[in-house]
């Protein structure tokens, strides 16, 4: 059976308090997040979501990770709805944001085995699972190092293995190169390829937007809470009009602009 | 229940492999309140031996030779200095000044218009006495002469009226159980103690736990992990219970062995008149007064977006527990009716005083246990609908 990834016309509005009003220079007392988001993510692909600053990228993954829930819609990941098998979900991914962060008191190693604990892993396969991941992102070096003295990309490295400790089908990355210097970005996206090739479903949002064109099969883009693209990258090369994805990028923001 | 101890393990791991913590919130306690108590008990001890080795300045005018005497048998010296040639006005200011303790003025014909009583026309003589109420060595040598003026004067009576003056004769003998009078002091202050520095030791780990893994972020890491939130729950809860119970174990050892000191009764009172079985009690009401303590600290940090709101909503629940525990203190009698023994907080008082003054039933004890576990559970069934909750997790 395949193990897809399928978001169906989820919607997710937010209450604003006056403080987030003020900030947004709005009167509107909520804010709509997702409106209606559809995608599929296929077996043995890296769908690309794109979108700027606020668009609803990191709330379809909150979502779709079961971090919060929907106002509507369905998810299913590889068979299992995130409303009723939560933690069968939580059991299939790997998500990983800028906003999930690492306690400074330990060191990369403890963690890592301390979260392989709490995905029921065997003392052998931890050991097996952390002697790889360890040795493909050079974490060897400072594994014993606490969290708090290292580097940004050290730091980033630390928590891709930790997401991946269980083996997952599904792996979910906001921004996972953010921060991070040229060879250790090129490291996580060669891996992410060597995942794809795996067979595992993999759902990228990034800003950049070469990151996306090299990785991507599919690609979705998110503008003020909408998906107004949702294709595979070839499709959308062969349209009408197509100069290349930066220039679709910004003319869809410019068009979509001040409307919501 | 597997993943809860995992969480117990790491945030156990995480106070005991830091010296610093291990200091602050297990070592520190106890001993700061040990050196504390210490200080201030020797300060006041310093102080009442400093006013009795303190020789008296008393002018006096006209002043009996017995009653000088009688003055002058009290424990401490005295000098006493004829005031005549001293102004009134000029007394006053060292009096005021410190430089003189007393002044004491009788009439010159005070002896007798005492033996003359019986005559009509004699008006009783008038003692003039001033000191200064502001000054320890002047407040205490006013005592020492009202007692010597207050014999002085039953001694008159008793040689104008005879045994008749005083009908009866009187003879008292203290018939006192030393360890239950030692523990009725021990009691007066030690469970008001307990529960405020039970709270502290919470309070010094608690926000960090919850809040600040929300607040950094980490928690959210947590949450993506297939555990049951209950798991994560049990596992804060359980684990903060058991450093804050050593934190409290710390603060009751300082408390225990600087009470004699900080009450100066180092001789009388001494926590040895307490079994065995009476620190186990003890244990068994910190720890599930622990549970009750850390649950709410939890709840609250749970709700908390960052550490330093959850400090500040914390202190609510502290200063209504310390208010709770000092009613109970004034109280004459601990708690009779059992219902009262299901109340938080207010049942660790009274159930503290009952064991501290050997007057505890096995009743007090399992209304206190079972109540506060059940008041834990509910707190952990709050603390798990919390973690479940996006809106409480995520809301910036």
């Amino acid at each position: 059976m395949k193990q897809n990834l399928i978001v169906e016309n989820i919607t997710k509005t937010f209450k604003l308090s006056k403080k987030q009003q003020k900030l947004k220079h709005t009167h509107k007392k909520t804010i709509t997040a997702c409106d209606g988001i559809s995608f599929t993510a296929h077996q043995g692909e890296i769908y690309g979501l794109l979108g700027p600053n606020g668009a609803g990228k990191t709330t379809a993954l909150r979502i779709i990770s079961t971090l919060i829930k929907p106002d509507s819609g369905y998810v299913e990941v590889g068979g299992s709805d995130i409303f009723n098998e939560s933690k069968e979900v939580r059991r299939k991914i790997a998500f990983l944001t800028s906003e999930l962060k690492l306690e400074d008191h330990f060191t990369p190693n403890y963690l890592f085995t301390y979260f392989a604990k709490l995905h029921n892993l065997d003392e052998k396969l931890i050991n097996q699972r952390k002697e790889a991941l360890f040795r493909r992102f050079g974490i060897n070096p400072f594994k014993e190092v606490k969290v708090s003295d290292l580097s940004t990309g050290m730091k980033q490295k630390t928590s891709i293995a930790i997401s991946l400790v269980h083996d997952p089908e599904f792996i979910i990355f906001d921004e996972p190169t953010n921060g991070l210097d040229v060879l250790t970005a090129k490291n996580v996206t060669d891996y992410l390829l060597e995942l794809k090739n795996q067979g595992k479903t993999i759902i990228l949002s990034t800003h950049i937007l070469s990151v996306v064109e090299k990785l991507c099969d599919r690609v979705g883009i998110i503008i003020n809470g909408k998906m107004l693209v949702n294709d595979t990258l070839k499709n959308i090369s062969h349209s009408d009009n197509y100069i290349d994805l930066e220039t679709l990028f910004f003319d869809l923001i410019e068009e979509h602009k001040g409307v919501e | 229940m597997r993943n809860a101890f995992i969480i117990i393990k790491k945030e156990l791991r995480r106070v005991f492999t830091d010296k610093r913590l291990i200091f602050t919130i297990i070592i520190l306690p106890g001993l700061a309140i040990y050196l504390m108590y210490s200080f201030i008990g020797n300060a006041i001890g310093n102080t009442i031996e400093d006013v009795e080795e303190h020789t008296m300045s008393i002018y006096t005018e006209h002043m009996p030779l017995v009653l000088q005497e009688a003055i002058k048998d009290t424990e401490s010296d005295v000098i006493f200095t004829d005031a005549k040639s001293v102004p009134l006005s000029l007394l006053k200011e060292k009096i005021k000044a410190g430089d003189i303790d007393l002044y004491i003025a009788f009439p010159p014909d005070f002896t007798e218009r005492i033996t003359a009583y019986e005559d009509a026309a004699t008006t009783i003589p008038t003692v003039t006495i001033i000191y200064n109420n502001g000054e320890r060595y002047s407040e205490s040598t006013y005592y020492k002469v009202q007692t010597a003026l207050n014999n002085y004067a039953s001694s008159i009576n008793y040689d104008r009226f005879g045994d008749a003056m005083y009908p009866f004769m009187q003879e008292t003998t203290i018939s006192v159980d030393e360890d239950k009078a030692s523990g009725q002091q021990i009691a007066g202050l030690l469970p008001l103690l307990i529960i405020m520095f039970l709270f502290t030791g919470a309070m010094s780990i608690g926000p960090d736990s919850i809040a600040g893994e929300k607040e950094r972020g980490t928690i959210a890491t947590l949450l993506v992990t297939p555990i049951n939130r209950s798991d994560l729950a049990i596992g804060k809860v359980l684990s903060l219970s058991i450093i804050s119970l050593l934190s409290a174990i710390s603060s009751f050892t300082g408390i225990l062995l600087s009470l004699p000191k900080l009450l100066n009764q180092e001789d009388t009172l001494t926590a040895n008149i307490y079994q065995l079985q009476d620190y186990f009690l003890i244990f068994i009401t910190l720890l599930a007064t622990t549970f009750v303590i850390v649950g709410m600290i939890s709840m609250v940090s749970a709700f908390a977006k960052t550490i330093k709101e959850a400090s500040m909503l914390i202190l609510p629940f502290y200063f209504l527990s310390i208010i709770t525990a000092m009613s109970t203190m004034f109280a004459p009698e601990p708690a009779s009716d059992l219902v009262l023994y299901l109340i938080p907080i207010y049942n660790t008082i009274n159930v503290l005083i009952r064991i501290l003054t050997f007057d505890v039933a096995s009743i007090h004890v399992i209304l206190l246990v079972v109540s506060s576990l059940g008041y834990t559970g509910i707190l952990i069934y709050i603390i798990n609908k919390l973690f479940s909750s996006e809106k409480i997790m995520f809301s910036k």
